[in-house]
């Protein structure tokens, strides 16, 4: 695997400190740090959670809902949200003319694990603060089987991240095109945001967590599917 | 052109015959439903017309189905041409009172091909032999284009980004006439216009990634960005729409044959399987529409062409 050099944070006295790292990993670093300067993805984030929330919460203001409409109601949410924040991991390098400069420095295959390594993190933030304010908001919002719960909306996240990466690089090569970064992602998010669902219903539940066995299944093969299929579609994306 | 004449004709005749061919059922049928509702239509063979006796002011004459009942048929007057074993596809009454079965209206005589009646169905049964292999040519056309969608990214022929696009094209018609097909039927036939049966989810997915996929065209002015960036979508694409189309219609409960709780009840598919008369015009015309799908790709391709030629993209 090449190998890039990368000053990862300066030392005190100015000097830089070097080390070799996988450039995937440097990717990561390098995205991290964009965004700890600015703080613009995490800042618009979390509004945009915050207001979706709150338009839920003004609407259902002292109904009672069932497990199904909430399950349903936290994807809607989830999904939106992460719409928003999964599409901007390439629309960035192309804001800031970055794009020449990362072909040039890294292979195509570590450009694309280290946008999906950080856009597994976006998710899986995304996805735990989400769950905590509608936990905070939502009255009557009761989680019965917390495991499940927590492995199906951390499965969720990763598999959002993953079907999610290549589209994002498909939207920046083709101009920018923001708006239609839903409409290419729902169809393919379909089966596991049907998955998600149904496994989140049933841990909000009292019933078995072996019922949510086929949908974990599916998840997890998903997943595993997506990854594979878009680490190969990546290179005609990526490269001219 | 020799298999132009072939495939028109094949078309037109197989469709002559999914509409023409009488759907007729037998004298249990009719007792198992009993008196009242439309005039219900059988297939009986009168075996001896000179049997017939004069009932107020019609003849009633035995009749044997298909399946070997017995039964009177009572006729308004002398039918012309009762001939030793004529066999007549008669829409008829029950009449519970004196068990005769009253004839309405003769619809064929000595008819060479009859339709089973379906319960529950009758007439509406004809949707299999369109909606059937519409909704299998969207999916059939979804796999063209992911086939030429591959071999552009291998090869960077223009010509294979057109067939793609083109069998995309094409597929989202007959993706659209599958869904007002049966969705028009669905009215009828188990009443409203939209379920969400797991078969109508799955062509629903279909429709969405089908609009996707334009979308994204039309997103991108420059041909080969355009041609990389669709080809990708499509293989991407074709990620969840197994899932869709061909595991979850077959493992959830439904309304359309061959869902998980389809006890294969009537001559559909399931137990017994569709009915061998049915089947033969449902191949033929799925063969013809095939063939009309491969021909209308061909002329997409030569507009194509020629375009090129005369310089457009």
């Amino acid at each position: 695997m090449p190998r890039t050099v990368l000053s990862l944070f300066p030392l005190r006295d100015g000097k830089r400190r070097i080390m070799t790292i996988h450039p995937a990993l440097a990717l990561l670093a390098k995205d991290f740090r964009g965004e700890w300067r600015t703080r613009y993805a995490v800042n618009t984030l979390l509004m945009f959670i915050v207001v979706t929330l709150s338009v839920v919460v003004f609407a259902l203001a002292g109904e009672t809902l069932t497990s199904g409409v909430q399950a349903g109601l936290l994807w809607v949410v989830l999904f939106f949200s992460a719409m928003n924040g999964m599409s901007r991991s390439f629309l960035s390098e192309e804001e800031r003319g970055t794009t020449l400069t990362l072909r040039l420095l890294a292979d195509p295959s570590a450009i694309y694990l280290g946008k999906l390594l950080f856009n597994l993190v976006l998710a899986l933030l995304l996805n735990v603060f989400i769950v905590l304010l509608f936990l905070v908001f939502l009255e009557g919002f009761l989680i019965r089987q917390p495991g499940l719960f927590l492995a199906v909306i951390l499965g969720g996240g990763a598999g959002v991240a993953a079907a999610t990466t290549v589209i994002a690089a498909m939207i920046a090569r083709a101009g920018s095109k923001g708006p239609l970064f839903p409409v290419l992602s729902f169809p393919v998010l379909l089966p596991l945001l049907m998955s998600g669902i149904s496994a989140t219903k049933i841990a909000m539940e009292e019933t078995e967590w072996t019922l949510a066995l086929p949908e974990l299944g599916v998840l997890a093969s998903y997943i595993a599917v997506v990854v594979a299929a878009s680490f190969f579609l990546f290179d005609f994306v990526w490269k001219d | 052109m020799w298999w132009k004449t072939l495939l028109f004709t094949w078309i037109a005749v197989f469709s002559a015959m999914a509409l023409v061919v009488p759907v007729a059922g037998t004298f249990d049928a009719v007792r198992a439903r009993g008196c009242g509702g439309a005039p219900y239509p059988v297939r009986a063979t009168i075996p001896d017309p000179r049997a017939g006796v004069h009932v107020g002011n019609g003849i009633a004459v035995p009749a044997v189905d298909r399946n070997g009942n017995r039964a009177m048929l009572v006729f308004p007057a002398q039918p012309d041409g009762l001939a030793d074993g004529r066999t007549y596809v008669v829409r008829v009454w029950a009449d519970s009172a004196s068990r005769l079965f009253h004839v309405a209206s003769v619809v064929s005589i000595d008819p060479l091909w009859t339709f089973p009646y379906i319960a529950g169905l009758g007439e509406r049964a004809r949707i299999i032999f369109f909606h059937v292999p519409t909704a299998w040519l969207s999916v059939i056309a979804f796999l063209v284009s992911l086939w030429y969608g591959v071999s552009y990214l291998r090869r960077r022929r223009g010509e294979d980004d057109a067939l793609s696009a083109a069998s995309a094209g094409l597929g989202l018609l007959f993706c659209l006439l599958a869904t007002a097909t049966g969705s028009l039927w669905a009215k009828f036939n188990w009443g409203s216009f939209w379920n969400w049966d797991p078969r109508e989810t799955s062509i629903f997915v279909l429709l969405l990634v089908y609009g996707a996929y334009f979308a994204l065209r039309s997103a991108v002015e420059d041909a080969g960005k355009r041609a990389v960036l669709s080809a990708v979508y499509g293989i991407l694409a074709f990620v969840s729409v197994p899932f869709f189309i061909f595991i979850v219609p077959r493992v959830l409960p439904g309304l359309h044959p061959g869902s998980a709780d389809d006890t294969g009840s009537g001559p559909i598919l399931g137990g017994g399987g569709i009915d061998m008369g049915m089947r033969v015009v449902m191949y033929a015309l799925l063969v013809g529409f095939t063939g009309l799908f491969s021909w209308m790709l061909r002329l997409a391709d030569r507009v194509h062409r020629l375009e090129a030629e005369r310089g457009h993209d």
